[in-house]
């Protein structure tokens, strides 16, 4: 992409303060028509920020810095006036609203589609339907967005922004919660509008994606431009060492499999409910994880991964028999999955991990304040010198204990749930996307947190739609479709390739044994 | 400022103050307070006998009886729940103790305790309903609201009911200091304790992260459900406690106790920066919010304004509150 073109939209000087921290000092950024420009930084850079600025979520006055659409200058007072200049956006927090249908998102705000006051509601199902066909996404246009996974609501918000026929389109990590197949067809939309004229920025941790899709770099370091990158010289390597200053040696912490360890966590014939149509839940799962073991769950979008995970855990009701360190438990509820030594990250930080009313330091020790209060009385001191140790040993950056969790980065947010789920020591480790949303040095950190884990001795059930962070990291995969696990190797038995395998050939059976039976 | 470690070192003093300020200005509490010593000085202004003992007395005696609910209420808005059937509660509960002890000639104590039981019992309902039934709180507690109204009237038959032991006009008739007795010294202990409880136990955090968001305490391993009854269940008996108060106060069973004050109470605590949508607020600012209130009303009586203005003004204080305090938070605390 030659730069020498007349950009469509800039940004000059850009500087934002938050209240006493600069989350921005001095930036320029431009797109031009038909480009892909990968906004690339460590959490807490100020991605987000820029195009919160560029698109009117802070909205003109709140930031210092000039903006342009088409070489005249522009400032917009809100997102919907960014959107009637032709401006669009996909935020990095899934914003839907959950008690209207999928249809129904997809057009909010312009559910009368432009003639009337009435709303055409099967018009916006079919054309919503249309949408998702385009985009390669199963999802029914009339389900209830209350019932659909992280994953397919961050489609929806994409579709949502798709619709609306940007000539900018700025997306702020879309793919942090999908996996393969639906990233390839996320891309081929993406591809499609770029031949169209589309101006996008692109922001991600996955660098393999900008080198699949970007035009052109630009690396932000601390609130400034640390370097612009062209396409000819991209290089995962000058990508993290421009974000972060430091050279990886090596991605993946090396680790093997423990070797006559006792079984950890022992699951057998674990079967979950599916309910409300997107979650199909999961049939007579079998697995076993050894302590110090490290073992992933790969599969796609909806294939029932989560729901394994929910059901070890007692989130939602699940039959079988589950034992920990070889000790038959009942667990029914998360307070049951706890006090046998059971932890759970989960996915969705902001609906069911972070609590937004109360502090850092709060957040990390609910639920753990047994050991940390006396006579049921929290020991104020004591409290506060353990945040303070697990924040460290994290590196948890926040300015204080007493800190908001609201404007922390999504790298810091999720380290601060490791740090609650880890405070109580568990035996048993389930983390459901664990370097969603967190930059590359900081993904870094929790593989080597996760290997350290487990050479003391934590059995660790993963589940990761990047499969190749899968593959790097685990000792053992398991590969789960339709709700059940349809192969299984070992590290350096297979990689992307088999696991895409197994899912096709699994569905192909199944197709078949369904015309065998209707037949 | 963005690490742990970059705050330990010292930083300038202007910027230190300024942090202290904004922290200061951030709790809760003292903007009320602000907002409550102008108002002081604003009716004194204007009408001495604002501050005349007798006055202060009327002002902290009315108080000491819906503070105790508010106590109450403001634990159940942290737990993410509210409860419109408050008034209602403390009626049949003050009616209820006064059969008790009259028509059924049983010992006062005998009779109080019913009457807590009433409370306690209609809270347990309220809760079970709300938590295993799903029933929104605010259908369910209007509910009990109008079934309580009709139960006062079964119980009583539309009189009151009266005379009552002397035990009870002993009670009500105590003069500790500045003519407040057993209901203010009541009302300031359950608060202190209530806000002790909330700001500084395990109990106290994990009602917060309830009413936070209860999906992530019921995966910390909390029982919410528990939780939530548990403060229906307090609500109830410091409503039936309110209510007995006022009847020893009265020294009869009255069927009008109560009446109105759901509103007046969940007016207050919001003006104290409480969280209709759960997991903010602090006892402390729900009972200085209802005092707030209180100090209002009273002045604009004693300085001569017409009641129907006094409910106007109480309306208009309660939505500036809360205008506020989101200003507050958007400019102080989040920094933004
Ligand atoms: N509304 C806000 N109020 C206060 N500080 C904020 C706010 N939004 C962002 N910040 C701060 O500004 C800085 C930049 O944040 P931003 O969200 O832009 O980072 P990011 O590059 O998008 O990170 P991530 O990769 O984690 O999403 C951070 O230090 C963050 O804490
Ligand atoms: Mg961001």
């Amino acid at each position: 992409m030659s730069t020498t073109q007349e950009p469509l939209f800039s940004a000059t000087a850009i500087a934002k303060n938050f209240g006493g921290v600069q989350a921005l000092r001095g930036v320029d950024f431009d797109v031009v028509t038909g480009e892909i420009h990968a906004l690339l930084g460590q959490n807490g850079a100020g991605k987000s920020t820029l195009v919160k600025i560029l698109n009117g979520v802070h909205p003109a006055g709140s930031y210092t810095g000039t903006i342009q659409l088409d070489g005249r200058p522009v400032s917009f007072a809100s997102p919907a006036d960014a959107r009637s200049n032709g401006v669009g956006y996909v935020p990095q927090e899934i914003e839907v609203l959950e008690q209207l249908s999928v249809a129904e998102n997809v057009f909010a705000g312009r559910t009368g589609l432009g003639d009337g006051m009435l709303v055409h509601q099967r018009k916006l199902e079919q054309r919503a339907g249309e949408i998702f066909a385009d985009l390669g996404i199963d999802i029914n246009p009339r389900a209830y967005v209350a019932s659909l996974t992280s994953a397919q609501r961050h489609l929806v918000i994409i579709a949502r922004a798709i619709v609306q026929k940007p000539r900018v389109l700025m997306l702020d990590e879309p793919t942090a919660s999908l996996s393969g197949t639906e990233v390839d067809a996320l891309f081929s939309v993406l591809r499609r509008l770029k031949a169209q004229g589309v101006a996008m920025i692109y922001i991600t941790h996955r660098l393999p994606e900008v080198l699949a899709i970007c035009d052109r770099a630009t690396v932000l370091r601390d609130g400034q431009v640390a370097v612009r990158i062209a396409r000819e010289d991209f290089d995962a390597e000058t990508f993290i060492f421009s974000m972060s200053g430091q050279r990886l040696q090596r991605l993946f912490p090396e680790h093997s499999a423990p070797v006559g360890a006792p079984t950890a966590l022992d699951v057998r014939h674990l079967t979950v409910a599916g309910h409300s149509g997107a979650v199909h839940g999961a049939r007579d799962i079998n697995l076993s994880v050894a302590a110090g073991e490290i073992v992933g769950l790969a599969g796609l979008l909806g294939s029932g991964r989560s729901e394994i995970l929910h059901g070890i855990y007692g989130r939602v009701p699940a039959d079988g028999e589950i034992r920990v360190t070889g000790r038959t438990v009942s667990i029914r509820s998360p307070r049951d999955a706890r006090a046998a030594g059971i932890a759970l990250l989960t996915e969705d930080r902001k609906r069911d991990g972070l609590l937004f009313n109360l502090p850092v330091g709060a957040n990390i020790t609910i639920g753990n304040l047994a050991p940390l209060s006396r006579h049921g009385m929290v020991r104020g001191r004591l409290e506060r010198s353990s945040i303070l140790a697990a924040m460290s040993a994290l590196n948890v950056k926040a300015s204080s204990p007493q800190a908001s969790v609201t404007h922390l980065s999504g790298g810091n947010q999720q380290k601060l749930l490791f740090a609650r789920v880890l405070m109580r020591a568990p035996k048993v480790l389930l983390l459901d996307e664990p370097t969603k949303g967190v930059d590359a040095a900081t993904r870094h950190e929790i593989y080597r947190l996760v290997v350290e884990l487990a050479e003391k001795g934590v059995g660790l059930l993963i589940v990761a739609s990047e499969i190749e962070e899968l593959i790097g990291l685990c000792d053992r995969c398991l590969v789960v479709a339709d709700g059940r696990i349809v192969d299984e190797f070992g590290r350096g038995e297979g990689g992307e390739d088999r696991v895409l395998w197994s899912v096709t050939a699994a569905q192909a059976e199944r197709h078949a044994l369904a015309a065998q039976v209707s037949s | 400022m963005n690490s742990v470690a970059e705050v330990s070192s010292p930083p300038r003093n202007a910027q230190l103050f300024r942090r202290r300020l904004i922290g200061f200005i951030a709790v809760g509490e003292v903007g009320v307070l602000a907002a409550m010593a102008l108002l002081i000085a604003f009716f004194w202004l204007l009408e001495p006998a604002f501050l005349s003992e007798r006055n202060i007395r009327a002002i902290l005696n009315v108080v000491s009886f819906v503070g105790i609910i508010a106590i109450g209420q403001t634990i159940l808005l942290v737990t993410g729940e509210f409860d419109l059937s408050v008034g209602s509660v403390a009626g049949l509960s003050a009616v209820v103790a006064a059969k008790l002890m009259t028509a059924a000639a049983l010992p006062v104590t005998v009779g109080i305790l019913g009457g807590i039981g009433v409370g306690a019992l209609i809270g347990l309902l309220n809760g079970l309903i709300v938590v295993r039934l799903g029933i929104p709180a605010f259908i369910q507690t209007l509910g009990m609201l109008f079934i309580g109204q009709g139960l006062i009237q079964v119980v009583t038959g539309g009189y009151p009911v009266y005379p009552l032991p002397e035990a009870i006009n002993t009670i009500g008739g105590t003069d500790f200091a500045f003519g407040l007795g057993w209901s203010f010294a009541f009302f300031v202990i359950a608060a202190v304790v209530a806000d002790f409880v909330l700001r500084r136990t395990v109990l106290g955090r994990n009602m917060y992260a309830t009413g936070g968001n209860q999906e992530v305490a019921h995966l910390v391993g909390i029982n919410t459900n528990a939780y939530k009854i548990g403060a229906f269940i307090v609500v109830g008996a410091l409503s039936a406690i309110a209510g007995m108060f006022v009847m020893a106060d009265l020294g009869s069973g009255g069927t009008s106790i109560g009446s109105g004050w759901e509103l007046t109470v969940i007016a207050g605590v919001v003006v104290g920066g409480v969280s209709l949508f759960g997991g903010a607020g602090t006892v402390a600012g729900g009972v200085v919010g209802i005092l707030l209130l209180k100090i209002v009303q009273s002045g604009l009586v004693v300085i001569g304004v017409n009641s129907n203005w006094q409910q106007i003004a109480v309306g208009v204080i309660m939505v500036m509150a809360v205008g506020l305090d989101i200003v507050r938070r958007r400019y102080f605390i989040a920094g933004a």
